[in-house]
């Protein structure tokens, strides 16, 4: 079992995935953008979400709490920032 | 009082950290060249008085006049160069940088040295940010130089949550040595 995470718009969910073949970072994006159109996850639905929304996005993998690779998976926004003068 | 915490970046996220780190019993050391301009008063934790000032000046100034709590300031720009006189005897740096090069240099010093290491870092629109130890930590570019992260303070509760969240961390590291990562969205604070 790996758990996706998907961040979007100031909202987070988790999306657990049967999946066997490892994913490419292409493949999240990919997966993510049909599981939040689809309204797999609860309160982060966009039925027109564009093909390309996450392609900016970052994909983390962690090892789970048992030591299981990749099984958690973050698509996240950039996190560039931190000291930045506000314009 | 032997633990040193060294804020690297004092704009909106380490400020608001370094604020929420006077209870600590450590020494704070605030890094930072750039200066207080008053549109920064929105979404920064410095006050009217220090505008114009050095923004690692102007927060050991604030720290010390509203909580009496003593710190080191160093007005300049971190590099190669200055990094290692810098962070002499810290226990902890926390980076709270705006920048790529930045971050490549805090992360490259301390892996060479050991040495602990935080990123706290926000996404440009303001709806995302990250506490997480330099073990799990890659610096993400900015997609186009100068892109600013906020608007007229729009984005200050969450950049509240984010440094509220990086001062926990950092407390729960003094105290008992743990590292923990978290990431905050609009909603709220998640453990990961």
């Amino acid at each position: 079992m790996t758990i996706l995470n998907i961040t979007y718009n100031g909202l987070s969910a988790d999306y657990p995935m049967d999946t066997m073949a490892p994913l490419s970072d292409a493949d999240v994006r990919r997966i993510a953008v049909e599981v939040v159109r689809s309204g797999g996850l609860r309160g982060l639905v966009i039925a027109n979400l564009a093909d390309g929304a996450f392609d900016n996005y970052v994909v983390d993998r962690f090892d789970g709490p048992a030591g299981e690779r990749g099984a958690r998976i973050y698509l996240r926004p950039k996190v560039p920032f931190g000291a930045a003068t506000c314009a | 009082m032997s633990a040193r915490v060294v804020f690297c970046g004092v704009g909106a996220l380490g400020s608001t950290a370094a604020v929420l780190c006077r209870n600590l019993p450590a020494e704070l050391a605030l890094v930072d060249f750039d200066r207080v301009e008053s549109k920064n008063l929105l979404a920064q934790s410095f006050v009217k008085q220090s505008v114009g000032k050095n923004k690692a000046e102007a927060l050991k100034l604030q720290l010390f006049n509203f909580w009496g709590i003593k710190a080191d300031a160093f007005g300049v720009r971190l590099t190669e160069a200055n990094v290692g006189t810098l962070l002499a005897g810290a226990s902890l740096v926390v980076d709270c940088f705006d920048n790529l090069a930045s971050r490549v240099v805090l992360s490259t010093h301390a892996r060479a040295h050991a040495l602990p290491l935080l990123h706290g870092a926000l996404s440009g629109d303001g709806t995302f940010g990250l506490v997480r130890w330099d073990e799990r930590f890659t610096p993400d570019a900015e997609d186009a130089p100068g892109q600013a992260t906020c608007e007229g303070g729009e984005h200050l509760p969450l950049i509240g949550v984010l440094g509220a969240t990086l001062a926990r961390a950092i407390q729960d590291f003094l105290r008992t040595g743990d590292k923990h990562d978290a990431m905050v969205t609009l909603h709220g604070v998640v453990a990961t």
